[in-house]
């Protein structure tokens, strides 16, 4: 997702040239300090930034749309040289695709925030949370996934700060709807290319990448067959009460009247979430719950943990 | 039908002496190239300078005549050059952009809606959205122009001018230098694995996403271990991470200091002109 000159107001590009700034003056940092003990690491790098330049620019399948596309690349080659080394090497990357058409001088900044920054260490940071959980190819498959519809998000909101700044929200989802038809297709594909790759690397060249997560267990299988079976009710049910004229109204009051009738009106839990909005107020709610059941569920079932 | 010559004469005088003076200065320029700049090529330097003030000054542009102005004469040069197709290959990607940014600013954003049978825009967003595409119509164009007429190398040359990291450069040269043999050897790995049945046409997604990803996949393995070629090459050629290369370039002609000079104050008018529109 290229942003190309003439979209962004010059104070956005110039406030997305600094955030890009440090990111890169940190990465060189990080790549100047790994020089200094193995000098190999500097052609390392280079070469793969090449390869990642030459993959980002390739025709990979996407599904549904039955087209091809190119893939974003940062998520992947994150796993390979790592998230600092990726930054920089994507920001040369960008500057050189600016010059086949793709992007622009004064939005270099933009795109390697959305491309370079969020696009890799959202990558890197759920290849990192899944590693160990769950299969190689799985983990960077996601990783793929999650960096390229972040990058794809990014862009979207660099558009809607820079051109209605008085209706970020409203236009940031507009913009992020209207990527969805060609991006969302594009993420799937970057999932498969992503996980294929690091499959196939890790098999010829395991050195490369490191080694491979473990196996899913029964109890995560299970969790997350639960997880994906109710939100799915939840949603089928939204819609249903949707397309019969209830307008997801919710049942705020039936659970208050039935559950909770004594509680304070205006408690901390009520305050927090009028302040921050309903939905992360519940998922804070989620996370907690999850994270204590999760903690003593083992010593709830009344045995040791497997491992 | 003339009343302005006899009621308000000042606007055609000024259109006259507008036009006779610039005529005048405008053959005197191209006598000057032709005495001073035959057979000579603008330095890349003068060229990224100048394309990037030009694109900024597009970007602060508040009226879409100019910026169309200036994307005609792109493709007129491009025309000329003789390299209108690859051009226009080339542009479709940022204008698909501006295209959608157009819809979405005409459909959403303004108070004064324009009713068209069923569907209503509003003229705040259409004039937005235009004023936006036309100004990626006109910077496109001109990176397009800059990209076709000058090489990774002289880009590379002028990073140093402009005082890059001397690891960012570094990384540079090498992916300059790599990205076409590892796209030469991807094309070539894409082949092999066609003549043996790869690739073929009626192949599902996860097959097609198979057989690309092991012929990446190869790409990186092969990269790492030409990196290893690479560093031992650069050893024996006496580098070391401490090596400090002279900073010196070729300094800018006084010709191309002077033409840098003459089109920095060409944007310079013309953004006074946007602002005067």
């Amino acid at each position: 997702m290229h942003i190309s000159d003439g979209i962004l107001e010059p104070q956005w590009c110039i406030f997305w040239y600094a955030i890009s700034a440090i990111f890169i003056a940190l990465g060189l940092r990080i790549i100047n300090k790994r020089i200094k003990d193995d000098p190999s690491y500097l052609p390392r790098i280079s070469l793969i930034g090449a390869v990642v330049f030459v993959i980002s620019v390739w025709h990979i399948p996407v599904p549904v749309t039955g087209s091809s596309s190119h893939p974003v690349g940062t998520p992947l080659a994150s796993i390979i040289i790592g998230p600092f080394a990726t930054v920089v090497v994507s920001a040369i990357a960008i500057f050189f695709q600016t010059f086949v058409g793709h992007g622009g001088l004064t939005t270099i900044g933009a795109n390697t925030f959305s491309m370079g920054i969020v696009g890799t260490f959202s990558g890197y940071i759920v290849y990192r949370m899944l590693k160990n959980i769950s299969p190689l190819w799985f983990s960077a498959g996601m990783a793929g996934f999650v960096g390229s519809m972040l990058t794809y998000i990014t862009a979207a909101l660099e558009l809607a700060l820079s051109l209605n700044p008085g209706n970020v929200v409203y236009y940031w989802k507009l913009y992020a709807m209207g990527f969805i038809p060609t991006q969302l297709p594009l993420c799937v594909a970057e999932f498969a290319f992503t996980g294929y790759v690091i499959k196939h690397i890790s098999e010829t060249k395991p050195e490369v990448v490191a080694p491979a997560g473990a196996r899913l267990d029964r109890f995560t299988k299970i969790a997350l067959m639960l997880m994906i079976l109710i939100t799915s009710l939840l949603a089928i049910g939204a819609y249903l009460g949707h397309l019969r004229g209830s307008d997801m109204a919710g049942t705020d009051s039936i659970v208050g009247a039935l559950a909770a009738p004594g509680a304070i009106s205006n408690g901390i839990g009520v305050r927090l979430m009028a302040r921050f909005g309903e939905p992360v107020g519940f998922a804070l709610v989620g996370i907690i719950g999850g994270l204590v059941t999760g903690y003593y569920w083992d010593a709830l079932k009344g045995r040791k943990s497997d491992d | 039908m003339i009343e302005w010559l006899t009621l308000d004469p000042l606007n055609g005088i000024a259109t006259t002496i507008g036009f006779f003076i610039s005529l005048i200065i405008g053959r005197y320029l191209r006598l000057w190239r032709e005495r001073n700049m035959r057979g000579k090529m603008t330095d890349p330097r003068i060229k990224i300078l100048i394309s990037f003030l030009l694109i900024t000054a597009i970007t602060v542009m508040k009226h879409w005549y100019l910026p169309i102005a200036i994307a005609i004469l792109c493709i007129a040069f491009a025309a000329k050059l003789r390299i209108i197709r690859d051009y226009g290959k080339k542009l479709i990607f940022p204008l698909v952009l501006a295209l959608f940014i157009f819809i979405a600013q005409g459909f959403t954003y303004g108070v004064n809606a324009i009713h068209l049978g069923i569907i209503s825009v509003y003229s705040e967003g259409l004039n937005y959205g235009f004023l936006i595409f036309s100004r990626v119509f006109a910077s496109a164009s001109i990176l397009l122009l800059l990209a076709i007429t000058t090489s990774e190398n002289e880009l590379l040359e002028s990073m140093r001018y402009f005082r890059v990291p001397k690891t960012l450069l570094e990384i540079s040269s090498f992916m300059v230098r790599y990205i076409k043999t590892f796209s030469s050897e991807g094309k070539q790995l894409k082949l092999a694995q066609e003549s043996r049945c790869g690739f073929p046409k009626n192949a599902g997604f996860t097959k097609k996403m198979r057989n690309v990803a092991s012929l990446l996949g190869a790409l990186i393995t092969r990269a790492f271990a030409r990196s290893e070629e690479v560093y031992r090459a650069m050893l024996s050629r006496g580098w070391k991470p401490e090596l400090r290369y002279s900073i010196n370039t070729q300094p800018l002609d006084k010709r191309d200091l002077i033409l840098g000079i003459m089109l920095s104050s060409g944007i310079l008018v013309l953004l006074g002109l946007d602002r005067l529109v």
